[in-house]
C-alpha cells in the first residue's frame, strides 16, 4: 500500500507510454502472426508462415549486412569517440562546455539533411572530388558514393554524439588518483592508458557501443541515400515490405526479430556492465 | 645520524599566483621517519607530491643520492607513495594491485613475483587475501594493501600522504604503532604526512612543522614539542597559556619578565638568533599540562583567582583569572591545594615547561591575541 502511494506519481506516465509504446508493439506482435490477401489487405487469420520465410537464405543474408553495419559502425565511433570524449574530459570547464556543445550541435539538425550533406560531399560532383580534380591530383573523380563504406560513414557520423557523451561520463568520473597511482608505481602514460583507465572507462565503452549498435541495426534512410540500396539492410526490409512491398504482416514479423536481437545485445550489455560495476542502467 | 638520502633545496612551488612553497630546504636522512606536520592547507601535501614527482616545482632542486631527479616523470623516481584515499585499482584483485609495479616495470616475474607478494602480504599481516577486490577490504586493509604495493619495489623513501585519516581512532592508534614498527623492520625512509600532532610525536623520528609554505621548524619531537622555536610552532604542538610579557632583564638562557602584576624569571629560548634585551615585548608560553596550582605562596609563581574547575576523569582543567585574563591549568595528579572557585592561588611550572619567544614574526594560525590561552 505504502509503495503504491508512493509510486502513484508515475501513473500517468505509465499509462501515456503504455498506450503510446505498448499498443503499437502489442498491435506489431499480433500482426506478425496474420496473413494477407494478393492486394495486401490484412486477412485475420493465424499463421506462421512469417516467421518461417524469416530464414530464407536471402535474409540471412541480409541479417549479416546489418549485423556486420552495426558493429563496425560500433567499433569506428568507439575509435574516433573515445580520444574525443578523453580530450574533452580533460579540457577546463569552459572549452568542455563548448566541446560538449559542438558534439551535439548536429541533434539539432535534420539528421536528413546531414546525409544529403555527405553526398554533396562525397559525390562525383561534390566537394572533395572537385578539389582534388581542380588541384590536378586526380584526372577522374573519385566513386566514393553507393558502396557499403558510404552508409558506414553516414551511419557512424549519425550515431558518434552516443558514443562520445557515454565514454565521456565514464572518463569523467574516473578518479585521476587511480592514473597518479599508476605513474607512481613505475608505469608510463601508455601502459596507465591501457593497464587502468581503459578497464575502469569499460562501462563506458559497453554503454556507447550499445547505444550506437541499436540504432544502427534498424537505420534504413541513409542506406537508401548513402548506399544507392545496393546492400540492403534490416531496415531497408522492413521499409520495403511495409510499403512497397505491401506485405505488413512480414514486415511486422521482422520487426519483431530485430526487437529480440536488441534485446539480446542489452542482455550482453547488461551482464557486462554488472561485471564492471556501473553502467548506463544503474 | 646517518648520511643523507634526499636533500631539497630552495624549492618555491606556485599555483596561478598563490605562492604554495616558500625556498623550501631540508635533508632527509637514511632510515628515518620523517613527518610533515601541519594544518590543512599549509603546503605539507604539495612538498610530499613534488618529491613524488607528482607535481612539478618552479625554483630549486631536488637531489635523491646525490642525483637530481627534478624534472623526471614519477614513474622514473625510486620512490613510491602511500595515497591518501589508498587508491587501489577497483579492477584488480589484491595480488595483481601489489604486482603492478613489478609487472609495468618488468622487474620480477614468475615465481620470484609470486615469492615476494607472500612475503609482502606477511609483512603488512595480509596473508590469504590475493584473491579478494578492493571493495570487499575495510579500510585498514586498503590501507595495509597499498602499503604492500608500495614497498614491493623496493623504493629509497616511501612517501605516506595522510594514510591513517579516513580510519577510526582506535584503528589509527593501532596502524601509527603498526606503521612505526614496519618502518623500524624494513629500514626504508618514510617520510609521513599528517595534520594530527599525536601521530607526529607518537611515530616520528624527526619533524618537519610547516606553516604557510614554509618549514617552521625542523627537528626531534622532544625538541618539537619542548623547544618551539616561534609562537606559530608553540600554539600548533601541545595546549599551551600564551601571553605577551614584557622583559625586565635579559639574561644568558634567562630572563626576568613581566606578566600583569607578576614579575618571574623565565629560561630563554633561542637567544642566538633572539637575543632577550630589556624592554622588549616577547611572548611567553606555557604548557598547560606543566603548571601546578597551589594554595601557599610560592618563589617564582603567577597570582590568580580560580574561575571554575572542571573535572574530567584523568585529568583535572582549572581555570585561573590572572590580572583579568583566563589562564588553563591542566592537572593530571590530585593536587594537594583542594582550591575552590574564587580562592586566591599561585601557579608554579616546570622549568622546561616555559618558553619565551620572540614577538616578530610570530604568526598565530587562530589569530594570536593578547591573553588568548591557547
Amino acid at each position: 500500500m505504502k509503495t503504491l502511494r508512493r509510486n502513484m506519481l508515475a501513473i500517468p506516465i505509465i499509462v501515456w507510454i503504455g498506450l503510446l509504446v505498448g499498443t503499437p508493439l502489442i498491435f506489431v506482435f499480433v500482426l506478425s502472426f496474420l496473413s494477407r490477401d494478393n492486394l495486401g489487405n490484412i486477412v485475420v487469420a493465424f499463421t506462421l508462415d512469417n516467421y518461417k520465410r524469416i530464414f530464407d537464405p536471402i535474409y540471412i543474408r541480409v541479417f549479416f549486412n546489418s549485423f556486420l553495419l552495426a558493429t563496425l559502425t560500433g567499433l569506428v565511433t568507439l575509435l574516433i569517440g573515445y580520444p574525443v570524449a578523453y580530450i574533452t574530459s580533460g579540457l577546463n570547464p569552459k572549452r568542455r562546455a563548448v566541446s560538449i556543445a559542438l558534439i551535439m550541435l548536429p541533434f539539432w539538425l535534420s539528421s536528413l539533411l546531414r546525409t544529403y550533406g555527405w553526398i554533396i560531399l562525397l559525390g562525383n560532383t561534390g566537394i572533395i572530388n572537385n578539389i582534388l580534380v581542380g588541384l590536378n591530383i586526380i584526372e577522374k573523380p573519385l566513386n566514393m558514393m553507393y558502396k557499403f563504406g558510404t552508409t558506414l560513414v553516414g551511419t557512424a557520423y549519425m550515431l558518434i554524439p552516443f558514443m562520445i557523451i557515454a565514454i565521456f561520463n565514464s572518463v569523467d568520473k574516473l578518479d585521476r588518483s587511480y592514473l597518479e597511482a599508476s605513474y607512481d608505481l613505475g608505469a608510463g602514460r601508455l601502459k596507465t592508458f591501457f593497464n587502468i583507465t581503459i578497464p575502469l572507462t569499460l562501462p563506458g565503452i559497453f554503454g556507447g557501443f550499445t547505444l550506437v549498435f541499436i540504432p544502427a541495426l534498424g537505420l534504413f534512410f541513409i542506406s537508401d541515400l548513402l548506399g544507392g540500396g545496393k546492400t540492403i539492410f534490416l531496415g531497408n526490409l522492413i521499409n520495403t515490405q511495409v510499403t512497397k512491398g505491401r506485405n505488413r504482416p512480414l514486415g511486422a514479423a521482422f520487426s519483431i526479430l530485430m526487437i529480440v536481437l536488441v534485446l539480446v545485445v542489452l542482455f550482453i550489455y547488461s551482464r557486462a556492465a554488472k561485471r564492471e560495476e556501473g553502467g548506463l542502467f544503474q | 645520524m646517518g648520511k643523507s638520502l634526499l636533500s631539497l633545496t630552495g624549492i618555491n612551488k606556485y599555483y596561478d599566483k598563490n605562492h604554495i612553497l616558500k625556498d623550501v630546504s631540508f635533508e632527509v636522512i637514511d632510515g628515518e621517519f620523517l613527518t610533515f606536520l601541519g594544518p590543512s592547507g599549509c603546503g605539507k601535501t604539495t612538498l610530499l607530491r613534488c618529491i613524488a614527482g607528482l607535481e612539478e616545482i618552479d625554483s630549486g632542486d631536488i637531489l635523491l643520492k646525490g642525483q637530481s631527479i627534478k624534472g623526471l616523470s614519477p614513474n622514473k623516481r625510486n620512490v613510491n607513495t602511500v595515497f591518501q584515499n589508498y587508491s587501489l585499482f577497483p579492477h584488480l584483485n589484491v595480488y595483481d594491485n601489489i604486482a603492478y609495479g613489478p609487472r609495468v616495470k618488468k622487474s620480477m616475474a614468475g615465481d620470484e613475483l609470486k615469492t615476494k607478494i607472500t612475503d609482502m602480504l606477511e609483512l603488512v599481516q595480509m596473508s590469504g587475501y590475493e584473491e579478494r577486490m578492493p571493495n570487499q577490504l575495510s579500510g585498514g586493509e586498503k590501507q595495509r594493501i597499498a602499503i604492500a604495493r608500495a614497498l614491493i619495489n623496493e623504493p629509497d623513501i616511501l612517501l605516506l600522504d595522510e594514510p591513517l585519516g579516513a580510519l577510526d581512532l582506535k584503528l589509527r592508534k593501532h596502524m601509527q604503532r603498526e606503521l612505526a614498527h614496519l618502518q623500524e623492520k624494513t629500514g626504508t625512509t618514510f617520510i609521513y604526512v599528517t595534520h594530527d600532532q599525536d601521530e607526529a610525536l607518537n611515530m616520528s623520528h624527526r619533524i618537519a612543522v610547516i606553516e604557510k609554505g614554509r618549514i617552521q621548524q625542523l627537528g626531534s619531537p622532544r625538541e618539537i614539542y619542548n623547544n618551539p622555536r616561534n609562537l606559530f610552532v608553540a600554539s600548533f604542538i601541545g595546549d599551551r597559556n600564551i601571553r605577551k610579557v614584557k622583559i625586565l632583564e635579559g639574561g644568558e638562557g634567562f630572563a626576568k619578565v613581566e606578566l600583569g602584576s607578576n614579575i618571574i624569571d623565565i629560561r630563554c629560548v633561542h637567544e642566538a638568533q633572539h637575543p632577550c634585551k630589556s624592554g622588549d615585548t616577547a611572548i611567553l608560553a606555557i604548557h598547560t599540562d606543566k603548571m601546578q596550582v597551589s594554595c601557599h605562596e610560592m618563589p617564582n609563581s603567577i597570582k590568580g583567582i580560580v574561575t571554575s574547575i572542571h573535572f574530567a576523569g584523568s585529568q583535572t582543567r582549572i581555570d585561573v583569572d590572572v590580572d583579568g585574563e583566563d589562564m588553563i591549568v591542566i592537572e593530571y595528579l590530585k593536587n594537594e591545594c583542594e582550591c575552590k572557585v574564587g580562592d586566591p592561588v599561585y601557579l608554579v611550572w616546570e622549568e622546561t615547561g616555559a618558553v619565551l619567544l620572540p614577538l616578530e614574526d610570530s604568526e598565530d594560525p587562530r589569530g594570536f591575541e593578547e591573553g588568548d590561552a591557547v
